[in-house]
């Protein structure tokens, strides 16, 4: 795995992220509409964006599939396990309970065995 | 009965990761299928769409998008997406069981401790449920 591939892993992680983070904001009160409209644009825009990320992620993904193994390079999605959660924290100002972030750090730790035991 | 199941947030996070989970195997097959092909930005994967595979790992990923967003809408991300992270069990499995790929004892291990990871984190709210 060269620098390029890496780069490349980097982006679809920091795009799925941020697609991620932005769907969940459109859905929070802070973007609800008020009664009578379904809809504001805030909510649209936060919305189409984070579809923009996760799609962009996506083509990325699939890019990288086409040159490693699935079971090798899908893990690394797992690293964003931990960037979700503490971008959620200190984003969208979430709790952090301590089983949420042990049951997080292992499941990031586990994905890690399962991506470097891949080729 | 059914309706409270299917409006359970945490029953949508599993439909989420069964339909990612399938997603996943398929767009590798598609992947595979079109590896070949030349195109002009060959790392945007732009190709894939010329395998039928793709279009059905494409169909199986709205699905399970929606279900994400039903169980978003309730559940702090923070506790969904750590809780999606299930598919890092159900991939490999499926991988290994539809498309021959090996499992090795590192690649178990993993398994092992993402499984534990889940299962920390799943306990409080499993006894939540339990007092109501």
């Amino acid at each position: 795995m060269n620098a390029f591939t890496l780069i490349l892993i980097v982006i679809s992680l920091a795009t799925f992220v941020a697609g991620q983070l932005l769907l969940k904001s459109s859905l929070n009160n802070a973007a609800a509409p008020p009664p009578g409209r379904w809809i504001t644009s805030r909510r649209a825009g936060l919305f189409v964006a984070g579809i923009l990320g996760m799609t962009i992620s996506f083509f990325l993904n699939i890019g990288l599939l086409q040159k490693l193994d699935l079971s090798f390079l899908f893990p690394f999605q797992g690293l964003s396990v931990i960037i979700v959660t503490l971008c959620a924290c200190v984003f969208l100002r979430e709790r952090l309970t301590v089983p949420l972030v042990a049951g997080a750090l292992l499941i990031a730790a586990g994905v890690m065995c399962v991506s470097a035991s891949g080729g | 009965m059914m309706h409270r199941l299917w409006a359970n947030p945490f029953f949508q996070v599993l439909v989420c990761a069964l339909f990612g989970t399938a997603s996943e195997v398929f767009l590798k097959l598609g992947a595979a299928e079109t590896a070949h092909l030349p195109s002009a930005l060959p790392w945007l994967g732009l190709t894939g769409l010329e395998s039928k595979w793709i279009w059905v790992g494409i169909v199986l990923t709205v699905i399970s998008f929606v279900s994400w967003m039903q169980a978003i809408s309730v559940l702090p991300l923070s506790v969904a997406f750590t809780l999606s992270n299930m598919v890092h069990v159900l991939v490999p499995l499926s991988c290994w069981m539809f498309l021959g790929e090996a499992i090795n004892a590192t690649r178990w291990a993993g398994i092992a401790l993402v499984v534990t990871g889940l299962i920390v984190i799943a306990k409080p709210f499993a006894r939540i449920d339990e007092r109501l």
